[in-house]
Formats: structure tokens, sequence, C-alpha cells
């Protein structure tokens, strides 16, 4: 299969601290890489690295076999990164609708120039994510797991290429997780490569074609997901040296 | 815009098109002055309402603007419309030039940034031969302030335009995103740095160009007028007052302020800009987001007869 991602020795610190430290690996078109760690295991930096908002300090990360590590995010987002963000950040001030066209007028390939049919582009993501009720609310008006299918629309409705997802699914019960992962899935049916930040062992095993292990910001494992959970290293960075 | 909306916008351009003809002398003038003024909070409206980035910088774009003006007539002996090309470009430049590092600086560090700006271009201008240096300029007379009163009030009609084209358009939506999470808005696709030094230009040129008519009006001007601080804090009041980052707030923020402030300079002269400071304060602390805010939850009904209070609280005061 097609490599889409390929993050080769990338390193970055913050002043003295190694958040991520020499992690290379690659992400194949359409497929779904679970990426999990302890708190504090540089996830959330990995996905600044790739989506442009921090720059390496060493190493390249290739989109498409092109390297992008100079690119600022917003040329990132044009060729089709999109992101989602663990601390949800709608625009507040503006409606749900609106809040995803931006996804759509900008986005992949530059956006959509026409504010209405990048409106009617944002409808249908929205619909997707199964939020379609709420287009003329105000943002802000959104409880949590509203927000967390918008920060999922606003990115789809950027018809990504790679979608970044830094924990969808934390503080939402069973039956909204269910649902995200449904919504994932079908992403991927479209040939999208996913990239997921989780906690929820459960759903990210059940999700992901493979699963990649942070800690202290070293890959500690890269495989299949039950082959990665099983691994003695992985089990001793979650639970400590002495298993219960 | 629905159709009312559109006739009502005709209906009261046609009635302040009209006031040279049936208004007083002192009419005119004063609406020569608010006109101008509405134009300012309108181009402060573009950075600071709808992009976010509070400017203290758009008083140095008014005073190139009058510079503009008043160096192509006075030194080159070139005509008006010359003039406010001239001073447009200074603006352009200025806003190219120093937008690119200062926009590179975020919230309270962007305003007090600017706020030196205005400062050092007086110091600057009043050593320039060529502007009259710390003396200034004298124009040639123009008596005839229905044609000043007409530019105002054209100039007021296209900024106007052009912000209404920000709440359709992909630029202006690429600055709300900038204003409502400029993080959020770059992994979108948002050029932010392109974007905000823009918004800073087209800003800059819209208050160049009040500056322009003012100086051709006035006939004088010196660096310390023409970089006046508090012209600057008078145009962000205006905005704020009738709601930032709305089309018509900035207007009618303007013209109502303008009103207020004249009436009580005439009427209780020593107290009045005690009183006027206190004016404003009120409006900030109970309502925040302006008078179009208001407006629009009278409209929707969803205007709650504690709705001072709220704003009070929830700005913790």
């Amino acid at each position: 299969m097609k490599t889409v991602l390929e993050l080769r020795r990338v390193t970055r610190y913050f002043a003295g601290l190694v958040a991520v430290d020499d992690v290379s690996f690659t992400l194949a078109e359409g497929e779904i890489l679970g990426l999990i760690g302890p708190n504090g295991a540089g996830k959330t930096t990995l996905i600044n690295l790739i989506s442009g908002t921090l720059a390496p300090s060493e190493g390249a990360v290739l989109f498409d076999g092109h390297d992008i590590t100079a690119l600022p995010a917003y040329r990132r987002a044009r060729l089709g990164i999109g992101r989602t963000f663990q601390i949800m950040r709608p625009f507040p001030g503006l409606s749900v609708l609106d809040n995803v066209a931006i996804g759509a007028l900008f986005g992949h390939g530059g956006g959509q120039a026409q504010l209405a049919r990048a409106r009617e582009q944002a409808r249908a993501s929205l619909e997707f994510v199964g939020l379609g009720r709420f287009c003329e609310q105000r943002a802000e008006e959104l409880g949590g797991p509203g927000r967390k299918r918008l920060e999922l629309a606003k990115a789809l409705a950027m018809q990504p290429r790679l979608l970044l997802c830094d924990e969808v699914m934390a503080g939402l019960n069973h039956v909204e997780i269910e649902a995200v992962i449904d919504v994932i899935r079908r992403v991927r049916e479209r040939g999208v490569s996913v990239l997921v930040i989780e906690h929820v062992i459960k759903a990210i095993r059940s999700l992901s074609d493979r699963l990649l292990v942070l800690h202290h910001g070293v890959k500690i494992a890269d495989g299949a997901p039950q082959a990665v959970l099983d691994d003695p290293a992985v089990v001793q960075a979650y639970l400590g040296r002495k298993r219960a | 815009m629905k159709a009312w909306q559109g006739a009502v916008a005709a209906i009261v351009l046609l009635l302040l098109a009209g006031v040279p003809w049936y208004g007083s002398a002192v009419l005119v003038q004063f609406g020569i002055n608010a006109l101008l003024l509405a134009v300012l909070a309108q181009g402060w409206n573009i950075i600071g309402g709808f992009t976010g980035y509070a400017s203290f910088g758009n008083s140095v774009f008014y005073g190139l603007g009058s510079y503009g003006v008043a160096i192509a007539m006075v030194q080159w002996h070139l005509p008006f419309a010359a003039g406010l090309a001239f001073g447009a470009a200074l603006a352009v430049v200025f806003a190219l030039l120093l937008g690119v590092p200062v926009l590179r600086l975020r919230g309270h560090y962007f305003a007090i940034a600017t706020l030196a700006l205005a400062g050092v271009m007086a110091a600057i201008v009043s050593n320039i031969p060529l502007a009259g240096q710390n003396i200034g300029l004298v124009l040639p007379p123009l008596n005839d302030d229905r044609l000043f009163y007409g530019l105002a009030l054209g100039l007021l009609v296209i900024s106007t335009l052009v912000v209404y084209w920000l709440t359709r358009s992909r630029f202006g939506f690429g600055l709300i995103a900038i204003r409502e999470n400029e993080d959020g808005a770059a992994v979108m696709g948002v050029n932010t740095t392109l974007y905000k030094v823009l918004a800073f230009t087209l800003s800059g040129v819209l208050s160049a160009l009040a500056g322009g008519i003012h100086a051709y009006w006035i006939t004088f001007l010196d660096p310390e007028s023409a970089f006046d601080i508090s012209l600057n804090i008078k145009m962000i009041i205006m905005a704020v007052f009738g709601g930032a980052g709305t089309v018509l707030g900035p207007i009618i923020g303007a013209l109502s302020l303008s009103a207020i402030s004249e009436l009580l300079s005439s009427q209780v002269t020593s107290v009045a800009t005690l009183f006027f400071g206190l004016v404003v304060i009120a409006a900030v602390v109970l309502m925040p987001h302006g008078l179009m805010d208001l407006a629009q939850r009278v409209r929707t009904r969803s205007l709650r007869w504690n709705y001072l209070g709220e704003n009070v609280r929830a700005n913790r005061l």
C-alpha cells in the first residue's frame, strides 16, 4: 500500500526536555493507526509536529513522499492534513455551520471560494458526524460530546487525506464512543488515513489496524493491536514494574 | 440582506445625503466630523473587530493620510485626488513594513507595540523639512463644506461595503477565524500572517483616506494633531460601543457618541469630558458587546430583564 505519511527520526526538545525522541514510523493510505501511551508520553506533541503547529528540532516529516518539515501549518492543511484538538477549539462566536464552513473555505487544495458552496459542504460534514440538527446554534452552546463531533466535522470539511484525531473520545459514554468509531471507520472507507490518539484502550483496539506506543517520547512498540498490548514493555509502561 | 433592510438603508442614506441641503452650516460641520469618525471606527473594525487585533496604530494611518495630502498639495502642487492616493500609498507601505513584525505579537503585546507607533511617527515627522517639521503645513483653503460632507459620506459608504463584504467572503471568514482562535485557523488552512497584514493594510487605507479629507477640510496640520493617540482611542470606543465585528455597529457608535459628546460640550462645558468618560465606562461595563448585540437580542426576543446585570457578573466586576 502507498505510504501517505512518514516520520524520519523526529525529535522535539522543549528547553532541554525531550518530548518526542527519535520517532520514526509510516502510515499507509486508508490505514487507521492508533497512538497510545501514558500521560505526558508526547502524543499530542507528535500530532503538533505533523500538523505543523510545532516544528521538529531534528528529523523530517514526509507527506506523499515530499518533505514538509519546513512548511507552515496552513500549507500542510492545504496539502490535506486535517486535525482535531484535544482541548476543543471551536470558534465560539460563530454558528456551528460557519465553524465547519471555515474548514471547507480553506482546507485541502486551498478550499472552496464560494461561501454558499462551502456552507453546503459544511452541512454535509455535520450530517456525516450526526450534528445536522445543530447547524444554526452557536458553537459555544454545544455540550462536550457535541463539541468533540464539531471538531471532527471541522477537520472533515477540509476534505483531508490524512486525519489526525487527538482524543476525540475522551469523556464520552459508550454509545457516543461507538458513534465516533463508526464515523472514523466511514472516513477511512473514503481512503483517508487516520492517526488516532486515545486513552480508551478497548475502543482503540477494535478501531486500529496498527498500534504505536510512546513512552517518555520514545517509540516502544509498533505493530498489530493485540500483539502490542501483550508486549511486556507496553504493560510495564502503563502499569509499572510490579504487575498485580 | 432582506428587502426591507435594503429599503431602510437606502432611506437613511438619502436622509444623510440631504443634510447639506436642509441642515444648518453647524450641522454640516458636525456631520463631516462625525462621518469621518465613523469611517475611522469602521476601519478599526476590520483589524480590531473582525481580526481581533486591538490596534492603537490606526491614528498613524490617519496621520500619514493627512500628510500625504498636505505634502502633495503644498510642496508638489498636485491636485487633492493625487494627494489622497499618495496618502493611501504611504499607509500601504507602512502597514506592510510594520505589519509583518508587529502582527506577530498577540493580544496585549500587539496593543502596546502599536501604542508606541503614533509617538514615534510624530517625532519623525517633526524632523522632516518636506513635512514642515514641527511647525506643520498650511493647505490651500477650499470653502465648500458640501463637497467635504459628500466625500466623507461617500467614504463611509465604501468602508461599510468593504465590511459587509467581509461578512460574506472567504477573506472575512479567515479574519473571523483568526479572531476566534488563531492556531485553530492556521491548521484549517488560513494563511494567518498574510490575512492579518492584509486586514491591517485595508484598515490603514480607510483611515488614511479619512485623514486626507480631514486635512484638506481643516487646511492646517501639525505632527501633534495628525498623530494623536486620543483619536485612536475615540475610534475604538465608538466601534466597541456600537458593536465591534458587526457591519453597522461602528457607524451607530460613532454617530451616537459624536452627538452625545457635542450636546454635552455645548450644555455643560466644564464637566463634559468627565461625563463623556462616565458614559463610555458605563456602556462598556453594562453592554460590552455593544448596541448591535442589544438590538439583536431585542429582535430575537432573547433580551432578558437582567441583561445589564448579567454582563456585570460575566465580567467579574
